[in-house]
């Protein structure tokens, strides 16, 4: 979902090519300076060495890097950089708090809800989005229509099913 | 043994760090003053490159460097060539698997002015960002000589040449076939199919002096390291190839691809650490893919359903540039019981990347032909599909005269076909119904051949009490640090959480590719070894002079639960490293499969019964249950075991259903991307319900591990197009299944 509260971008001082976000990143402030074509994906990856975000198609087709800004799952491939000034963005970075595994992250852990892990930080943030969205019923049909949007191809639906339903009583008990 | 820990679901020792974030895959390192690079692809799928115009990129913000054939190593010496970097000349790697530095194409990058096929590199730009390689890459100008292209295998009428090799005979099946009372002769196809791995290649490279290091998303650290060793004419001891976490690969990763040798070259002439990683675009064209096949199946019984003849004539694409086969008969002398089989393979080249490995290669191709084979039989015999089987079943491996070491394929049915409801199954057409859906049973077998191949492994038990262990293999998801803990763990009594495992380092003891689903049977004895190997050294410090047990015999002490004991006094390894002042007991061992193979035939068997629902007025076929008991002999870790068998089947869909790489006549790929080229997600995935038979296979090794990641897939395509044979009387024989062939009337 797009910010809808993104402010301008300040034009840096520094270089003429390079532009200055001021956006909230797990939590922390943090001021990135960043040329105008830069992918949000790739700012994460590349320059903040947050790099639990996957790259999986670049083309918002298989959703492995999936983050959530303000609160909403979002492609992070298919947006720039500069257009997240004033936006929170949690990554799979800013999942667990304080030493400990964030519900979704431990029902994964015990579902075996992955194999090679690439798709997992995706899949997981696309869970919690998912979670917070009350039109989205509950039942296993409208958890998988939900999820479609992140393909795993080492074909671990199942045990990411049973983990996501799982991790959703904990959440609610929570 | 007494099993504590092998056999026993375990989550996986490296599930905190994937779900973290913190699992580092190729691309995710940074190293310092590092740059990128980025490949320039081919547009033609056939013909010349005249010529690259190169001014306006080499102009463009950020670009470091162009490499290119007028720049690059080449094979020759290149006195006339100054531009050339460190390297003056590069070489052919043999490619072989013996000598363990196969790779996926034998040509060196720009080689000739040949293009081969569509996104063949012909240059790569080295820029100081990723936007700034890839934005150069753009306005990289090529000058082509077009050429007709073969655009695939369904487009061509050339035979190609046979693979001798894989030629099998035996007794005579044309003379059966003409003889016997029922017979089919079908011709089958599957399209090109490509693996899609979610990570998608990648390759930093940095050169420390004429030490070379490799951060490489590969399932082959020890092949890639020969490779490079080979190509660049350097020691092996000169390359490090890392792959601590890979994002699967599916066969893709196994053997290197040319974009490695591009990224380590343009290291060099750079003097800088060089990122790549390829789009998905790239991935589609430069690292593999199965090929299309066509396969001329005659198959012929008499009227009890007893095979009479086998005759499986199968053909695969291969490159221009190399000789890929694809062993898609292999399987088929060895399922069922028959005296008259023959299996031929030939390659037909066409203008396409040169394929590869992919889950279950060939097999899984001929099963599909086989299985569907066998169910038409079935319908020409009327006879249960089910039934058919059980009739031909080989009680021993009808084409090595050796006994099965194990085949449970008689319990798989029985398991399998009782819990998916086999018997309510009315043999009519059409005849099962629900609501307005139409529902379609059918079922497969299931197959895969168990391969076990040579290791080294390294333990330490370290004064801390924490057990290191270290062998150069990797893990791809299947769970290979686990099992390696488990194996560990179970020999020492150590709890997992005090077990660290070293993998995808082509520094450690040498270990297998991940594929062929061997690795388990492969590395569990390594390890085995080399953690016994430890026990005894920690002995013998044991009882050395001074030493704790000074005075009594090394073999009389009992190690157990981490601990040394002789009966009144017991020693924790860390308190005895502790005392002895010593950082670690070590042990290192290898292990290869030995006489057992020439007295036991290895295979692994199970069958998959499908359901599919058949909505004729909306025309939406769907998988809606699948139920497979699979036996792999010991599951050494049920949970992931499990997790392989219930992905190969979602992959099998795949390939009944969806994927198909599509080539346009002038060969380029028109599908190159995650929306276009369908795999199935989590709305297409039906009730999946798998049963592993605990039937330890010990002729194999000692912990009777089979292999697990390639049965899955095996049959399912097949169980697939005989269910919708069931539900819709439309026989499907290429692969995958469209909705039109079904609407057809």
């Amino acid at each position: 979902m797009m910010d809808d509260s993104a402010h301008s971008p300040n034009r840096s001082s520094q270089t003429s090519d390079t532009l200055t976000v001021n956006l909230t990143l797990n939590g922390e402030p943090i001021a990135l300076e960043v040329e105008p074509n830069v992918v949000l994906l790739d700012a994460l990856r590349e320059r903040l060495d947050l790099t639990g975000t996957k790259k999986g198609c670049d083309h918002g087709q298989c959703g492995a890097c999936t983050v959530l800004i303000n609160g909403h799952s979002a492609n992070s491939c298919l947006t720039l950089a500069v257009m997240h000034e004033g936006s929170e963005i949690t990554t799979v970075e800013g999942l667990a708090r304080d030493g400990r595994l964030h519900p979704v992250q431990e029902a994964f852990l015990e579902h075996d809800a992955y194999q090679c892990g690439y798709c997992t930080a995706g899949q997981m943030m696309s869970t919690v989005s998912m979670f917070n969205d009350k039109r989205i019923g509950t039942d296993d049909a409208s958890v998988k229509e939900a999820l479609s949007g992140n393909i795993c191809r080492c074909g671990a639906y199942k045990n990411i099913l049973s983990a996501v339903q799982s991790a959703r009583q904990k959440v609610g008990e929570a | 043994m007494t099993e504590t820990v092998i056999g026993h679901r375990t989550a996986r020792i490296d599930g905190e760090l994937k779900l973290t974030g913190k699992a580092d895959y190729a691309a995710d390192h940074n190293l310092p003053n590092q740059v990128y690079g980025y490949p320039v692809p081919s547009t033609i799928a056939c013909g010349k490159l005249l010529g690259l115009d190169l001014d306006e990129a080499r102009q463009a913000p950020g670009v470091i460097d162009i490499v290119h054939r007028g720049n690059f190593p080449q094979l020759q010496p290149s006195d006339n060539n100054p531009a050339c970097g460190a390297a003056a000349r590069l070489y052919r790697s043999p490619s072989t698997m013996g000598e363990e530095n196969k790779v996926g194409e034998v040509r060196l990058p720009f080689e000739d002015d040949g293009i081969h096929y569509e996104g063949q590199y012909i240059a790569m730009v080295i820029a100081d960002t990723f936007e700034h390689a890839r934005a150069a890459a753009r306005l990289v100008k090529a000058r082509y000589e077009v050429h007709e292209a073969v655009p695939g295998l369904f487009y061509t009428d050339d035979e190609g040449e046979e693979a001798g090799d894989e030629a099998v005979s035996r007794g005579d099946p044309a003379g059966a076939f003409d003889a016997a009372p029922v017979k089919l002769d079908q011709t089958y196809t599957i399209a090109m199919e490509t693996h899609v791995a979610m990570e998608m290649h990648a390759s930093i490279a940095h050169w420390e002096g004429d030490r070379l290091t490799i951060y490489e998303s590969t399932q082959g650290v020890v092949f890639q390291r020969n490779a490079l060793a080979q190509i660049f004419g350097i020691p092996p001891e000169k390359v490090t190839v890392i792959a601590h976490y890979i994002g699967s690969g599916f066969g893709s990763k196994l053997f290197m691809w040319p974009h490695a040798v591009i990224t380590a070259v343009a290291a060099q002439r750079v003097g800088r650490p060089v990122k790549t990683v390829l789009s998905r675009q790239q991935n589609f064209c430069n690292a593999g893919n199965r090929p299309a096949s066509r396969q001329h199946m005659r198959i012929a019984a008499d009227r009890d359903g007893k095979l009479l003849s086998i005759r499986h004539d199968s053909y695969n694409e291969t490159s221009f540039v190399d000789e890929y086969t694809e062993s898609i008969g292999s399987g088929t002398p060895r399922v069922y019981a028959c005296d008259n089989v023959s299996v031929s393979q030939r390659r037909v080249k066409v203008n396409h990347g040169t394929p590869t490995s992919m889950r279950a290669p060939g097999e899984v191709s001929g099963s599909f032909a086989l299985e569907s084979a066998m169910d038409e039989l079935a319908i020409a015999l009327d006879m249960d599909p089910l039934e058919l089987r059980r009739r031909n079943f080989a009680d021993r491996d009808p084409s090595a005269d050796l006994p099965w070491s194990g085949n449970h394929l008689r319990e798989c049915w029985d398991d399998a076909s009782r819990r998916f409801g086999w018997d309510q199954r009315n043999p009519q057409v059409g005849s099962m119904r629900d609501g307005h859906e139409i529902i379609g049973w059918g079922m497969a077998d299931a197959t895969w051949e168990a391969m076990r191949s040579h290791c080294s492994a390294r333990v330490e038990l370290r004064a801390d009490g924490r057990v290191q262990v270290a062998c150069g293999t990797q893990d791809i998801g299947t769970g290979t640090y686990t099992i390696v803990a488990q194996t560990a763990s179970e020999l020492t009594g150590v709890p997992l959480e005090r077990i660290e495992v070293k993998l995808g380092d082509s520094m450690l003891p040498a270990g297998p590719l991940s594929g062929g689903s061997m690795a388990t049977a492969t590395v569990m004895p390594a390890v085995a070894g080399a953690t016994r190997k430890a026990i005894e050294r920690l002995k013998q410090l044991a009882v050395a002079e001074g030493a704790p047990f000074a005075g009594k015999e090394a073999d009389a002490l009992e190690f157990e639960n981490g601990a040394l004991s002789d009966g009144s006094q017991t020693l924790s390894f860390a308190e005895l490293l502790d005392k002895l002042q010593r950082g670690m007991a070590e042990g290192e061992a290898s292990a290869a499969p030995g006489e057992e193979k020439d007295k036991f035939s290895f295979r692994s068997f199970g069958a998959h019964f499908v359901e599919v629902r058949w909505d004729p007025g909306i025309s939406r076929l769907r998988v809606a249950r699948v139920v497979s008991t699979i036996d792999i002999g010991r599951a050494i870790n049920p949970l992931t075991a499990r997790n392989q068998v219930e992905g190969a089947i979602v992959m099998g869909m795949g390939m009944g259903l969806f994927e198909a790489t599509e080539y346009d006549p002038a060969g380029n790929i028109y599908n190159n991307n995650y929306a276009d080229y369908i795999v199935p997600v989590h709305a297409d995935i039906p009730d999946i319900e798998v049963e592993l038979l605990d039937s330890p296979d010990y002729n194999f090794n000692e912990f009777g591990a089979r292999g697990v990641g390639e049965i899955g897939i095996t049959g399912m395509a097949a169980a697939i197009a005989n269910a919708v044979y069931h539900a819709t009387g439309k026989r499907i024989r290429d692969m995958p299944i469209k909705i039109a062939d079904l609407m057809e009337p």
